[in-house]
């Protein structure tokens, strides 16, 4: 992602000018660097193209709200979780695994990618911040551009 | 006897959707397919309205369900769940809790007090307001027919100089001219916040709040003077370094000055621009104030205005209360023989409506709000515009009518508590209730009384 594109303070829904790739992130809050403060730097970084949405646990995640962030403002929407078996409600991350995999298909059936969903579990051995991932995850993105869904 | 003072609430909605302390955790993995599924006896249809709110990424299961948990013991697989909402333990900070916050959200909505069910859960004693109690020996009175019944309890309170005593003439006429006093229904005064996505809207809000309350809204001297002449009885401008003389408003009935190096230069600015008003000295409540206060009334500044911490310490001692700081200048001020000639108002940190009782019974005659208003408008204490992010709630957005009521709501619930506290103590005035210590208990000299003596060790022993 090219700096210069990012434009700063944008939350509303209708920031996109269909130019610069959004990302929805629902982050379990568990995970290292899902803190209130880290999610302002991110956004104080990243501007308009990521939104950042902590939830209680990845297993809270339904497939509406990926959807919904793909229908309304995003260009790509993903969840990360903590490492398998590491989840706090047991299988929490197991299964919003099987719920992004279920809304994958969906989102195909349309005609968008499927890579315009996805679910990262951490790893134990390796731990990586929530910013880490940010900026994977923004890299990726910028790659698929803007998602057909949000035109539509 | 004047016809009671009441402010007048109606609901007024959320724009957004409020955070919940708690969230529900429903999984559909592993579902018996039950006939009569746990979800459909909810008494509240919390599942059969769900909705998405795509601004937020809001569920409405959350705001909707009213932690009964009937669900979650009652699923036979245990997929329900109900969880902290991390969004919510992030809100504000360890002085504006995510407790208060939503206490504030509440009453901004409904213009109620609330009421959290039967008995105290709380910890005994806390930290600055928290380690006082107040007499409310006479609990029964408002109960009897509540507290807009029979019994009239005035919250009016005066801002200015009362002289120490009339002199007459011979002919027993006045021999003085009566200093002019502001008079007030609350003891509640606001201000802008020192943060906070708010625009000229939002100011026009809190304008037509505070005619509305009939109460005064401290605001930078270059914004009220953009109101029309018939606004500024109820606008306090506040006079900083720079300010020019400017053609006199006699409509103004106070303004505010800084209690900084140019301050007496200020003073005659002020004078002469508001020359009706009655002019207030606003002191960083640190140590020692009030050894200046003296010199601020002696150059006519009958009103002093302490301010403290947003956190509700004070300006220097991170370990002093507002509370201590307002008790010390009240009680130095007494021993000076000064104190009924001067007006104290208190702000920082007033976050919840016993605070107001609270400062007063410590020594102040009223308080100013800043940050409750503000939080009034949803505001969840982020603290995002200061960093020039986007406001959550977006505050500049909001219609100046909704700030209002939103507003007006939130004062009428602390009116009425403050209606409530008077009453169980058995006060009828809020003038009577300034310094009123007696009236009251405070943790730190209870706990010295009882235990001081008990682990005084003498010089050069040591405990083993
Ligand atoms: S906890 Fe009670 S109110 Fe909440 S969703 Fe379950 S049954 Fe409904
Ligand atoms: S919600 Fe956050 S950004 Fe908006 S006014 Fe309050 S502190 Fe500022």
């Amino acid at each position: 992602m090219n700096k210069a594109d990012i434009k700063p303070n944008g939350m509303a829904a209708e920031m996109s000018n269909g130019q610069n790739p959004i990302l929805a992130i629902f982050y379990c809050q568990n995970i290292p660097g899902g803190d209130e403060g880290s999610r302002q730097e991110l956004e104080s970084h990243y501007g308009e193209s990521i939104r950042l949405f902590p939830i209680p646990c990845g297993g809270r995640l339904e497939p509406l709200h990926l959807l919904k962030a793909l229908e309304t403002f995003a260009d790509a929407a993903f969840v990360i979780a903590c490492p398998e078996g590491a989840c706090r409600y047991f299988e929490g991350n197991r299964r919003a695994k099987k719920r992004v995999e279920r809304t994958q298909a969906i989102i195909e059936s349309i005609g968008l990618e499927k890579e315009r969903l996805g679910i990262l579990l951490g790893s134990r051995e390796k731990p990586k911040t929530l910013s880490r991932w940010v900026k994977e995850l923004s890299e990726q993105t910028s790659r698929l551009g803007v998602s057909k869904g949000r035109r539509l | 006897m004047p016809s009671k003072y009441v402010i007048h609430t109606k609901p007024v909605p959320h724009r957004f959707e409020p955070i919940t302390k708690s969230g529900v955790i429903a999984w559909e993995e592993g579902c018996l397919k039950c006939a009569v599924c746990v979800k459909n006896q909810c008494v509240y249809g919390v599942y059969d309205h769900r909705h998405m709110d795509d601004r937020q990424m809001v569920d409405s299961i959350d705001n909707q369900c009213m932690n009964c948990f009937r669900c979650v013991q009652n699923c036979p697989r245990e997929l329900i769940h109900k969880s902290i909402n991390p969004d919510f333990m992030v809100m504000g900070d360890s002085h504006w809790t995510p407790d208060t916050i939503a206490r504030l959200w509440y009453q901004s909505q409904t213009g109620k007090i609330p009421v959290s069910g039967a008995g105290y859960p709380g910890p005994f004693s806390g930290p600055g307001f928290d380690s006082m109690w107040t007499d409310m020996s006479e609990i029964v009175r408002p109960t009897r027919d509540g507290i807009h019944g029979r019994e009239y309890i005035s919250t009016t309170v005066d801002l200015g100089r009362t002289p120490k005593n009339l002199v007459f003439t011979g002919e027993g006429e006045m021999n003085e001219d009566i200093p002019p006093l502001v008079h007030i229904p609350i003891p509640m005064m606001m201000r802008l916040p020192r943060f906070g996505a708010v625009n000229d809207q939002t100011i026009k809000g809190w304008v037509m709040a505070a005619r509305h309350l009939d109460t005064l809204l401290v605001l930078p001297q270059e914004i009220c003077s953009q109101y029309p002449l018939e606004v500024q009885r109820h606008l306090v401008p506040s006079i900083g370094t720079g300010f020019k003389k400017m053609a006199p408003n006699k409509m103004t009935r106070m303004v505010e000055l800084i209690w900084d190096k140019d301050w007496d230069k200020n003073i005659e600015v002020a004078r002469y621009s508001y020359p009706s008003a009655i002019v207030a000295m606003r002191f960083p409540l640190s140590q020692g104030v009030e050894e200046d206060i003296p010199t601020a009334l002696d150059a006519g500044c009958p009103v002093i205005h302490l301010e403290g911490r947003m956190d509700g310490t004070t300006l220097d001692q991170p370990s002093q209360y507002i509370k201590d700081g307002i008790r010390r200048v009240h009680q130095a001020l007494v021993e000076r023989g000064i104190r009924d000639e001067i007006t104290l108002v208190a702000s920082g940190g007033l976050a919840m409506a016993e605070h107001v009782a609270k400062s007063i019974i410590c020594g102040a005659d009223a308080v100013i709000l800043d940050f409750p208003i503000l939080i009034a408008l949803e505001c969840r204490m982020c603290r995002r515009c200061e960093k020039g992010l986007s406001c959550p709630v977006e505050i500049d957005q909001a219609d100046s009518k909704w700030v209002a009521r939103r507003t007006i709501n939130l004062m009428g619930a602390w009116h009425n508590q403050l209606l409530e506290v008077m009453g169980a103590m058995g006060i009828r005035e809020a003038r009577r209730l300034r310094g009123e210590v007696g009236r009251a208990m405070f943790f730190e000299d209870l706990e010295k009384d009882l235990f001081g003596t008990l682990i005084k060790v003498k010089e050069g022993y040591e405990l083993e």
